[in-house]
């Protein structure tokens, strides 16, 4: 009987162009997300390569310039601009610290529309102004991206449902359920083996169009990346077809199966994340930025009055500085770079508070994640991308963290008098980025799995109980 | 008939427990996302108002200063949060909320909303535009999937047939029967919300007409989605396939085609990265008057024009100081290039636009959503308006401080100090978003849309009765 009923299902599904349509809707689906996905990153991987190469150039004439200076020779450079000061090599010619893009980064646009792919932090620069967002036309960021994280979360259990809400209901309304409740296999596992079919089916097309995809998309895409996507899509499916399971055993008319999926659809893919993101905010709610910049203004207001104050406290907490401070010689930039440390330190618990604020809610959605899996699948798939707001808050940190070196390996040469030769161009710090390393996404697909198999488990267990009603009822 | 019809119709509604749950879900949804979006409203419009008068207390006491230093200082214009967000949030929380102006430099809206969300945010936030926008056509959807193919299944429809019934007033009614519903939890939600606007202390923008034109706009959605229901109803053979159809059809319009819109209007007319912009103007910038620098070859012929025009041959003997007058100059040579930049930008936006307006043709959800948003001064072009105006305002400020720097003082005379009065002279920066009737005809191609849309849907409908 299974063996025939496999058979019977396989032959229909194929007759009636089920696995054709579906075949072909996967596909154009899945090639036109991720053909989004792999033009953004490369443009960005473009835009990176450009900006470097600006660098390389600039860097050029600034050694050119500079070797002009040390030979002694005129140069026709307005005065602030001559690398031998170390705040026009600090200014001027500041390194691009960038974020390249994950090997999967094509998978999830996640944040990667709200934010730049690098930035050029400068030494007289303020950190906490240093913008992060990217110019876009807010429309498209409203919209969001059609990428293979829209298509495997939205759209994928839409697919599932379509194809799966009448499994049972169809039978009985074309009549043949009466046929089938005179052969010997008990309902439940009739309709178990149709869905699994259907889960066999749509999982093995999904494998064979993703390991394309990724093959033709992706660029050093390993073994692992490959295995932690099928993953997570897998179990995701998976929670699917339970759910198709379930509603499909309480026998009720094909329009209210349909319903009823759909509703579950609207609440763990629609709702769930929305009311989860506005209690997040309203638990941890955001300062005001606005008046965060009121209060930077008069902290600011307030160090230029004291410049020279702050000045000499500051050169009293560096004695190494005050050494070459002949008092007649101090400039604008020796003021200056003191009363921005001092603003920096006292904006720091104000700073500090948004990313705290930040992290308290992603810590809180990360708890209650499990309420929907259509988070823990777009959280998991932007973690492998990369594109994560955790990727990014990294990236700020480390950007951040590389703004100091700079302006530590330059304030010296400042405070010094020194002037910066072709020869410390060679020490000049250099940023490189270190992507978060996540163990996490494999751990969540596996409790997906769990969760489902335990769900469609308890299911069959609750309806063997009430085995001989549920025949006899059909 | 039509009467019958109707009354047949909303009795089973009213009798079906899952459209009483649904609309009940519906109605809660509407009620916490406009309470939650009033709250937010009110307390952003506080931290606005506060900023505002803070921000111009710092100016008005920042000491005695250059003026040039009080240029570099600059100022900060924020941008107003308008009564109808409340509706429909739009792009607020992607573009910033306030601009730094300063001397030299054209700067971008600051702090975006967004930026400071988790990645969750990016499934949508609970706010009545989403209801309306995407829940209540679902809601169409489940009402009305079945109109006309439970009449089919159960072999009512051969007997309505043989009574002589006149299929336009059959349609009618059913038609009645879908939109009164729908139109009462519309009505309820927007009247409701000028409740909240009108209770409002600040309320001073806040104007019924303009809640109508967006209500109305809302309506027009919704008969249009009725109209495909009923459409797909009355061609299906069996209620599954009309419901999976109707689906299909929400999915594609709301979902699916605004995401590929975004990604074409992307892909043909990109944006440039931020740095990238930055150093394009900057490379303008250079080849121009830099006002800071007397060496500048372009401020040496600039030397010898104003020499030649007042008949002196030293800057000393001019009736202003050639400094703040250089440095004038220089920023009206800025604030060009910056207009060329950011007109590149406009020109993008433009194009891009133009790719939503065409598609909008595949999905009644694009020109409401830009609709929406336009009236309830929560679009992009809203923004650009504020940029460009704070921008004007910039110029005006840089304008007023060289001047007063140039009057009074002499030619290398960098001590010069001025103070409060001077301070106080400075007008304050003033934004007045477009009136409803600019807007409406700026948006005259998306009322086009949905008008296409409204038209083509009845016609249809008109067709298949004849067919029925």
């Amino acid at each position: 009987m299974y063996k025939y009923n496999f058979v019977y299902e396989l032959k229909v599904l194929v007759r009636n162009g089920w696995i054709q349509l579906l075949s072909l809707l996967l596909l154009g689906l899945f090639c036109f997300a991720a053909f989004n996905g792999s033009e953004k990153v490369e443009k960005r991987k473009l835009d990176i390569q450009a900006a470097k190469t600006e660098v390389r150039e600039s860097d050029h004439d600034m050694l050119m310039l500079l070797d002009s200076v040390e030979q002694g020779m005129e140069v026709s450079a307005s005065r602030w601009t001559i690398p031998t000061s170390p705040t026009a090599v600090g200014n001027y010619h500041p390194r691009v610290a960038d974020m390249s893009p994950k090997p999967l980064a094509f998978i999830a646009m996640g944040q990667s529309d709200l934010f730049t792919h690098y930035v050029k932090p400068t030494m007289t620069g303020d950190d906490f102004t240093l913008n992060f967002t990217e110019i876009t036309n807010p429309v498209q960021q409203l919209f969001g991206s059609f990428d293979l994280s829209f298509v495997i979360v939205y759209l994928l259990p839409l697919i599932i449902i379509a194809f799966s809400y009448n499994v049972l209901s169809a039978e009985r309304e074309s009549g043949s359920l009466k046929l089938l409740a005179s052969q010997p296999i008990s309902l439940r596992n009739w309709v178990l083996q149709k869905i699994s079919l259907r889960f066999f089916w749509v999982a093995l097309l999904t494998i064979v169009i993703l390991t394309l995809v990724m093959m033709f998309f992706g660029t050093n895409t390993n073994l692992k990346d490959w295995f932690s996507i099928l993953g997570i899509t897998i179990a995701y499916m998976l929670f699917w077809f339970t759910m198709a399971f379930l509603v499909n055993l309480q026998t009720g008319s094909s329009s209210k199966n349909a319903i009823i999926l759909l509703g579950l659809w609207v609440v763990f893919v629609l709702l769930v994340p929305s009311v989860l993101n506005q209690l997040g905010s309203t638990l941890y709610p955001m300062p005001s930025r606005t008046l965060m910049i009121n209060e930077m203004r008069n902290l600011k207001a307030q160090t230029v009055k004291r410049q020279d104050e702050i000045l000499d406290n500051f050169l009293r907490d560096h004695p190494e500085y005050a050494i070459n401070d002949p008092n007649q010689n101090r400039k604008f930039y020796h003021r200056y770079v003191a009363a921005q440390k001092l603003v920096k330190e006292e904006l720091k618990p104000i700073i500090n508070k948004f990313e705290q604020q930040l992290q308290k809610q992603q810590a809180w959605i990360s708890q209650l994640r499990w309420i929907s899996p259509a988070i823990v699948t777009q959280q998991s798939l932007s973690t492998n991308a990369g594109t994560s707001t955790a990727d990014y808050e990294n990236y700020r940190g480390q950007v951040i963290q590389f703004a100091e070196a700079w302006r530590t390996h330059l304030v010296p040469f400042l405070y010094n008098n020194q002037s910066f030769t072709s020869k410390d161009y060679d020490h000049l710090p250099v940023f490189t980025y270190q992507p978060l390393k996540s163990n996490d996404s494999s751990l969540s697909w596996l409790v997906l799995l769990v969760i489902s198999i335990v769900l469609g488990a308890t299911s069959i267990g609750l309806s063997s109980k009430s085995k001989s009603s549920s025949t006899l009822a059909t | 008939m039509i009467r019958n019809t109707f009354r047949k119709e909303v009795k089973e509604i009213i009798r079906d427990g899952r459209i009483k749950i649904a609309f009940g879900i519906v109605f809660l949804l509407l009620a916490i996302a406009t309470w939650i979006s009033g709250k937010q409203y009110r307390s952003v419009n506080e931290q606005h108002a506060e900023a505002k008068a803070a921000e111009r207390l710092i100016w008005d006491n920042q000491g005695e200063k250059n003026p040039h230093s009080a240029a570099h200082y600059g100022t900060y214009a924020f941008k107003p949060k308008y009564p109808l967000s409340l509706i429909d949030q739009g792009v607020d929380k992607y573009a910033g909320s306030s601009i730094f102006l300063e001397a030299h430099k054209r700067n971008e809206a600051q702090f975006s909303k967004a930026a400071d969300q988790t990645g969750l945010a990016r499934f949508g936030d609970l706010t009545p535009d989403f209801v309306l926008l995407f829940i209540i056509p679902l809601l169409i959807v489940l009402l009305g999937y079945n109109a006309f193919t439970k009449e089919r299944e159960m072999g009512t429809l051969l007997l309505l047939k043989s009574q002589g019934i006149t299929i336009w007033k059959l349609i009618f009614g059913k038609w009645l029967a879908l939109f009164t519903p729908i139109f009462i939890v519309t009505l309820a939600t927007f009247v409701g919300a000028g409740a909240i606007l009108s209770n409002l202390n600040d309320f001073g923008v806040f104007k019924w007409e303009h809640l109508g034109v967006l209500c109305l706009v809302y309506l027009c959605y919704y008969i249009i989605f009725i109209n495909l229901v009923l459409l797909i109803s009355s061609r299906a053979k069996k209620s599954g396939v009309a419901l999976v159809l109707s689906l299909s059809i929400w999915i594609v319009a709301c979902l699916a085609i605004p995401k590929a819109a975004s990604n074409i209007a992307e892909g043909k007319h990109p944006y440039p990265t931020r740095q990238e912009f930055a150093a394009n103007i900057l490379m303008d910038k250079k080849e121009g008057l830099d006002g800071h620098d007397p060496w500048n070859k372009q401020a040496k012929l600039l030397e010898q024009d104003v020499m030649n025009e007042y008949g002196v041959d030293s800057l000393h003997q001019l009736p202003f100081n050639f400094d703040a007058y250089r440095m004038q100059k220089g920023e009206e040579h800025n604030a060009e290039v910056y207009f060329k930049h950011y007109n590149y930008l406009k020109i993008q936006f433009e194009s891009q636009s133009k790719v939503y307006r065409s598609l909008a043709t595949l999905s009644p959800f694009l020109p409401t959503r830009f609709l929406s948003m336009a009236v309830a001064k929560t679009d992009y072009s809203t923004h650009w308006d504020f940029a460009d105006t704070a921008e004007k305002y910039r110029i005006e400020v840089q304008a007023f401080l060289n001047n007063d720097f140039a009057e009074n003082s002499t030619y290398g005379d960098w001590s010069y100090k001025t103070g409060e009065t001077t301070w106080k002279q400075l007008p304050t920066f003033q934004y007045a978003p477009l009136k409803l009737n600019e807007i409406l005809w700026r948006n005259s191609s998306n009322i086009a849309s949905i008008a296409f849309w409204l038209l083509a849907s009845f016609g249809f409908l008109f067709i298949t009765i004849k067919k029925f």
